[in-house]
């Protein structure tokens, strides 16, 4: 452990945790507790992301730009199939030591669902399934909250750009004078569904790394070799910087033919162009839940400038979860099937048991997400500022007015920062 | 047969306050709840041999008790009493059945909780008015202990208000009875026997204003009523389903029984009045509760101001209204039974009743859904809204006693639009809103606890969308009601002239 008396003491409202950071911990207490959980939920949440990246890169890749995507959560066993480049045996970078292929659960859960073995369609339709909705709401936050930094999203105004989805959708609706005729009428009408694909692609690269990273890492728990809050943040910490560059392009496949609408040759990186605009607008942003919050002009509860939306799931409220107007809830429905069981037991034993388990992992998710939030941050320091056992003073106080501005954000009342220091907050 | 449904309770009540050794409440819950299925398969037989056209006692069961006294063991059932009779038999299973799986003393709890019943079933059954007394006084000691033992905080004082007053509407009754029996020279007590036709009008003007007050204070009216919100609100969940649910029935019971049944021709003229403060109640019912902060205390207001429409309608005295009384009696038990209910449930899993506390109860995982849904239902049956029980029978009084007395009608009109206010403002602030993430850790509602609730709204249900059930009973007996006292109105002006 780092010392930290080299500073006096922070005057900051979370001066604790600040201190906590600059030792080297997380945001999240490092209690056996709280380990157990968010290592618990990473699994619960990979599972279904594990289905979110690959259908995502499906639509942004083979859908495109079908005017009547009837059945584009219907992925087909090619996409199942696909090689995570981060894990089996011919990763390009080995995180996960697993299949490379789709998760056994999630594909015995494609089958079974929970009522059962029946057709694709009557599991839909029975909405016996993966909540692809909730990755096509963090794709539009994404999408929508622009200009967070980086160069993806300048990109796709240039000319260039414009160029290639030109070309993408001229092949795309070859023979197809209707919606050509379209396209010649109202270019930017198609031209801005493909930026929107193009983010399809750019969530689906960057959950295809988290899927793999929350699997390792469940992995590690298991195996006894992942025993703190600190470790299980550093891992995510490595875990970033060895992908930082990883590419980041959108690539779709029309009868058979290769279309680059952005190629890999333009050096957008999975650090700066997918992971941190994601970590800003899905675990910050997002945008007003239509259960919480009026969206009346008069009544200013929304704010005027995106950059002050806080919506995210570190501040958003988990206990209307399964109310109408909370779209979180998605996300823990499909969380729910994809439980271990030491979850479910610890569950059990708090509040309503296996009644209110939805509230539950919701409380624990966001636990989890405020640790990768911390490696987040620990990652920008890391970048940019100096290590955390930096002799010089100087430097120390750069290191932690970073990480005060950092946690400013949390000062708002909404900020759940404060709860998830307690245990008791389920 | 009609024996039957006083006897057993009363065994019932004995053999549970007495049983032997040390036995857990679960079971002597058991046995009381066989006690009362037992009283609802008699009152479904009752009712099933009931003669619709008949509106005469039936059933009567007749032996001299005391002679001396005039006191005859007089039993009979009427299209008046027998829809309360099943009201107090559903009632009962479902007191029993909802609580009390952990209450204290149980043998002496279950043991008032059948006395009551009994008590009820006797005042409803008795053809003797001294029977009346003695069934009325019955059910008054043992809702005295229920209070005081099982109540709240404040529960001495609303016990010691609570006997008080229904002490002083006792004492009376039985002053009314024993001047009615002996200035008319009438050879019993028993109800048919008697004629107040001879006497002056000065004397049964006083007569009837003492029974008025009386039964007035049971029901309540308005100014006689502050017993009311303290016995409600102090008494435990159950006790308050009992009170509001079928003993406040006694007052109105009494009101038609025998200030109507005695003196058709007077009523004509205390009638106006009457309907004046049948007004005032539901007026004074409505207002007051919308300025309440506690939900009890909201429902408690409710209760007066729904009894006011029963006065309304009885003052009219047409056979609409009366029909319309009888409903609105049944209606009124069932709604505020469902209410109480949901509001104890309401308190023991939120552990306040503040309306600036509760928030938020909607919320499907963490609140109460179930609870909530049935209270916005009850709520609504309450205000009157069409589909439910009270606006079947609300609506029948307002039909029935327009053509009579057209401005008071039109005034309780406007309270039902009040009590659809303070409801709103309950279930907005109780149901609606967010949960507090400080507080909000409520344990689960379990299905014996939702079961009663879900009885109930059946009923509420099923008699809003098919009346007929609700109102075949008492028709006979409504028209017979009114065409005593038309006779009686026509040898008045005779006699007048």
């Amino acid at each position: 452990m780092i010392q930290t008396t080299k500073l006096p003491p922070s005057k900051h409202e979370f001066a604790e945790i600040i201190h906590r950071l600059e030792a080297g911990g997380a945001m999240l207490p490092d209690t056996p507790e709280n380990l157990m959980q968010i290592i618990g939920i990473y699994k619960a949440y990979a599972v279904p992301m594990d289905f979110y990246w690959r259908d995502l890169l499906y639509i942004a890749e083979r859908v495109f730009l079908n005017p009547l995507p009837f059945f584009k959560y219907f992925l087909p066993n090619s996409y199942l199939d696909l090689h995570n480049h981060y894990a089996g045996d011919d990763a390009d970078l080995r995180v996960w030591r697993g299949e490379a292929t789709a998760h056994p659960e999630l594909l015995e859960f494609i089958e079974k669902g929970e009522s059962g073995k029946k057709s694709k369609l009557l599991h839909h339709l029975w909405h016996d399934r993966i909540n692809m909705e909730f990755a096509e709401a963090c794709m539009r936050a994404m999408f929508w909250h622009r200009g967070m930094g980086g160069k993806f999203d300048p990109y796709l105004d240039t000319p260039e750009y414009k160029a290639a989805a030109d070309k993408a959708i001229k092949a795309y609706f070859q023979g197809n004078p209707v919606m050509l005729g379209l396209y010649k009428l109202f270019p930017e009408m198609f031209i801005e569904q493909v930026r929107q694909l193009s983010y399809y692609s750019n969530l689906g690269l960057f959950w295809e790394v988290m899927a793999a990273v929350f699997f390792e890492m469940f992995d590690l728990y298991n195996e006894g070799k992942l025993t703190s809050v600190p470790e299980a943040m550093n891992f995510i910490v490595n875990g970033i910087f060895a992908v930082a560059d990883r590419p980041i392009y959108h690539h779709v496949y029309i009868r058979g033919e290769l279309y680059e609408i952005i190629p890999k040759s333009c050096g957008f990186t999975w650090l700066f162009e997918a992971a941190l605009p994601y970590v800003e607008a899905v675990f910050y942003r997002t945008a007003p839940f239509r259960g919480t919050k009026s969206y009346n002009a008069q009544a200013k509860q929304v704010p005027e400038n995106q950059k002050d939306f806080h919506y995210g799931i570190l501040y958003a409220d988990v206990f209307p979860v399964g109310n109408a107007g909370i779209p979180p809830t998605l996300l823990m429905q499909d969380m729910l099937h994809f439980l271990p069981s030491f979850l479910v037991d610890y569950y059990k034993q708090y509040c309503r048991g296996e009644d209110d388990m939805l509230i539950q992992l919701g409380i624990t998710f966001q636990r989890s997400m405020y640790c990768v939030t911390s490696a987040v941050i620990q990652a920008l320091r890391q970048a940019t500022l100096y290590p955390l056992d930096d002799s010089d003073p100087e430097h120390l106080k750069a290191n932690r007015e970073f990480f005060e501005t950092q946690l400013d954000r949390f000062k708002r009342p909404e900020a759940r920062l404060r709860n998830i220091q307690s245990q008791d907050y389920r | 047969m009609l024996s039957v449904l006083i006897i057993i309770p009363i065994l019932g009540a004995i053999l549970v306050g007495f049983f032997p050794g040390n036995i857990p409440a679960e079971k002597l819950r058991k046995v009381t709840l066989a006690i009362a299925v037992s009283l609802i398969v008699w009152t479904v037989e009752i009712a099933l041999k009931f003669d619709l056209n008949n509106p005469h006692w039936q059933f009567q069961e007749i032996f001299a008790w005391i002679p001396q006294l005039g006191l005859t063991y007089n039993l009979g059932v009427d299209g008046l009493s027998l829809p309360l009779l099943a009201l107090n038999s559903l009632l009962t299973f479902i007191v029993v059945y909802g609580y009390g799986n952990n209450v204290e003393r149980p043998k002496l709890y279950y043991s008032l909780i059948l006395l009551v019943n009994a008590g009820v079933a006797g005042a409803f059954l008795s053809a003797n008015l001294l029977l009346f007394v003695l069934f009325y006084e019955l059910e008054l000691i043992p809702i005295y202990l229920l209070i005081a033992i099982w109540g709240s905080e404040k529960r001495g004082y609303a016990a010691t208000k609570f006997l008080i007053y229904t002490a002083v509407s006792g004492i009376l009754i039985l002053a009314g009875f024993l001047g009615i029996t002996w200035l008319s020279n009438s050879p019993s007590f028993d109800y048919n026997l008697i004629s107040t036709q001879s006497l002056p009008l000065i004397t049964k003007l006083i007569l009837l204003t003492i029974l008025l007050v009386g039964f007035g204070i049971k029901i309540p009216l308005v100014p006689l009523h502050t017993w009311l919100p303290d016995a409600y609100v102090e008494s435990s969940p159950p006790v308050t389903i009992l009170l509001g649910g079928i003993l406040a029935k006694l007052g109105t019971y009494g009101l038609l029984r025998f200030c109507l049944g005695l003196f058709p021709g007077t009523w004509e003229i205390v009638a106006p009045g009457m309907a004046i403060i049948g007004t005032i109640s539901v007026l004074y019912g409505a207002l007051a509760a919308i300025a309440q902060q506690d939900i009890k205390r909201m429902v408690a207001y409710s209760s007066i101001g729904h009894m006011g429409y029963i006065i309304v309608a009885a003052a009219a005295n047409t056979p609409l209204s009366l029909v319309g009384a009888i409903s609105q009696m049944v209606a009124h038990g069932l709604i505020l039974a469902i209410l109480f209910h949901l509001v104890g449930v309401v308190e023991t899993k939120v552990g306040t009743r503040e309306l600036s506390v509760l928030n938020g109860l909607m919320s499907p995982v963490r609140g109460l859904p179930f609870t909530s849904a049935l209270l916005i239902m009850g709520g609504m049956a309450s205000a009157g809204i069409p589909g439910m029980v009270g606006f079947a029978a609300e609506f029948i009084v307002f039909q029935g006693s327009f053509s009579k007395f057209p401005i008071p009608t039109l005034l309780c009109i406007i309270a039902s639009g009040l009590t659809a206010v303070y409801f709103v403002i309950l279930l907005n602030r109780t149901c609606f809103g967010k949960l507090d993430n400080n507080t909000a850790y409520y344990p689960k509602v379990i299905w014996s606890e939702r079961a009663p609730a879900l009885v109930l709204a059946v009923a509420i249900f099923f008699l809003g969308i098919q009346p007929i059930w609700l109102v075949r009973w008492s028709e006979e007996t409504s028209n017979f009601l009114v065409l005593k006292s038309q006779i009686e109105i026509q040898s008045i002006s005779q006699y007048l002239k």
